[in-house]
């Protein structure tokens, strides 16, 4: 029997569209909390990923894919039904784990590993591995303000494919830095999401990449699921639906 | 709820250390006198204190400068880590929005920095004490609980200013004046008790719970005067209670912070 890695039910997440407001707002209105437009992102949507599935996920923008993510990384919390990631270590690639622009690309690479749930051991173990793969060189030492936008995404890029987690969730398969890292990190990518212990869920556009490396896919419409099955089933639906 | 927690403090306690000490290391890397600057901003704020109220108003409290600088640091503690609360959500957004974190974590973190910084201080407290012979009574150990209950009494604080500023923008602003009218009344420079007219001392040394930390402190440490028992337990039970109102609170709404900063 296989086992599941993530089990989501009934998933609903609303955004509430009340943002800040002044002490004079809230004094004034204090309803304005609750008469606030909510936006529905997710209506009820369930379903299961075995362990090392490699789910992939389609919609148009706005259908709720990247909010989606964001609630299984946990950063987010349903307001309705639940999220079961069994206890594993998720992590969320293309954003990659926040850094601290004050501190050095080596102390972000701790605090971005502890943060992940890895012990600091661990972390310090894999130090050189990411400082390696990220080709930074001397600017590990320099604080993360000072890095190039490409620097950045490759420390992001390295430290989350450095530090494996359990289950990988890919907001769009990423392409960072210039051609020679874009290619490395590629292959890296690839690497990580077809290693058999691995669950991975890939939110993308790229019909190519989904159709080489997914065993499923989910099409997000409208926060609801509307079709899930086969690879090629349900993109060929998608893009018949999209060519209309 | 206590046992999450527990558990968050256990797991996240290695890097909120962590994380306080690199953000140390950052914050001086780039000015001339690095940690220097912790010793030397509590001092000059000292002297200008000491030179305004001990010498132009003239004050003839005993050990002035003691009695001026132990209470600094307390309030100088108190104030940083509220300041800091306020806007703790969104100055870590670049985190927040990316991974999950307990967010009292990113305040206990701070409260960690400005302790580090705090105990730097005491380092130097000890000196003025030795230098200027106040007396040593066993009393003195009574500071250590009183820190104990000032640590607790802003972790809640912080807590409730911490959720409330991630919604509230300009409650920044709110706050600083706030925290200049508490400076004004906790008695830095001054013992608001015997200095203000009663009862409007009596009772501002007592409801104030800065004034009342400081000065059973300060009684403490210089004088050796043993602490209005009741009077702490009572401001340690309100900081054990707003810590608890605090941690429910942002367990219950942190992860829709991410919505709005």
């Amino acid at each position: 029997m296989r086992e599941t890695a993530i089990e989501i039910k009934n998933l609903v997440i609303n955004y509430r569209n009340l943002n800040r407001m002044s002490i004079h707002q809230s004094i004034m209105n204090p309803n304005a909390a609750r008469r606030a437009d909510v936006v529905q992102a997710l209506k009820g949507v369930s379903f299961e990923v075995e362990k090392g599935e490699i789910l992939g996920i389609i919609g148009r923008n706005g259908s709720g894919k990247s909010t989606m993510l964001k609630a299984i990384a946990g950063i987010f919390q349903p307001d309705e039904g639940s999220i079961d990631t069994k206890g594993k270590q998720v992590s969320l690639m293309s954003i990659g784990v926040g850094f601290k622009p004050e501190i050095t690309g080596r102390e972000n690479i701790m605090t971005s590993g502890m943060l992940l749930g890895f012990s600091p051991e661990y972390a310090k173990s894999k130090m050189e591995e990411i400082i390696e793969f990220s080709e930074l060189g001397e600017f590990i030492d320099r604080p993360v303000r000072t890095y190039s936008s490409g620097m950045y995404s490759k420390l992001t890029f390295a430290i989350t494919a450095v530090l494996e987690t359990e289950i990988m969730l890919v907001d769009e398969v990423l392409s960072v830095g210039d051609e020679h890292f874009r290619k490395k990190s590629f292959n890296k990518m690839k690497d990580l999401i077809l290693d058999n212990d691995r669950t991975v869920i890939i939110v993308s556009h790229a019909m190519d990449t989904l159709r080489e490396l997914c065993t499923r896919i989910l099409w997000l419409h409208d926060g609801e699921i509307k079709m899930i099955g086969e690879t090629d089933e349900v993109l060929d639906a998608y893009q018949q639906f999209m060519s209309v | 709820m206590m046992r999450r927690f527990w558990g968050d403090i256990k797991r996240y306690a290695y890097f909120c250390v962590y994380s306080a000490k690199s953000d140390l290391k950052a914050e001086v890397a780039n000015s001339y006198l690095n940690w220097i600057w912790w010793v030397l901003e509590p001092l000059l704020n000292m002297l200008v204190y000491y030179f305004v109220f001990g010498n132009l108003m003239g004050s003839d409290q005993e050990y002035y400068i003691i009695f001026i600088y132990s209470a600094l640091l307390m309030w100088n503690f108190f104030n940083r880590c509220i300041i800091y609360s306020v806007k703790a959500v969104r100055m870590n957004r670049e985190i927040v929005t990316k991974v999950y974190v307990p967010k009292f974590i990113l305040l206990l973190s701070n409260m960690i920095l400005n302790g580090i910084k705090l105990l730097i201080s005491l380092g130097i407290l000890a000196v003025l004490i030795i230098a200027f012979r106040v007396p040593f009574t066993v009393k003195m150990l009574y500071v250590i609980p009183i820190y104990l209950i000032v640590f607790i009494f802003t972790f809640g604080c912080g807590m409730v200013f911490m959720h409330f500023g991630v919604f509230i923008d300009d409650l920044a602003y709110a706050l600083g004046i706030l925290l200049n009218m508490l400076f004004f009344m906790s008695g830095i420079f001054y013992n608001v008790e015997t200095t203000l007219a009663s009862p409007l001392g009596y009772i501002l040394a007592r409801i104030n719970p800065m004034a009342a930390l400081i000065n059973n402190m300060r009684g403490a440490l210089i004088y050796g005067i043993t602490p209005d028992f009741i009077l702490m337990f009572i401001w340690l039970d309100i900081g054990l209670i707003l810590s608890i109102v605090g941690v429910r609170i942002i367990y219950k709404y942190e992860n829709s912070y991410v919505k709005v900063v």
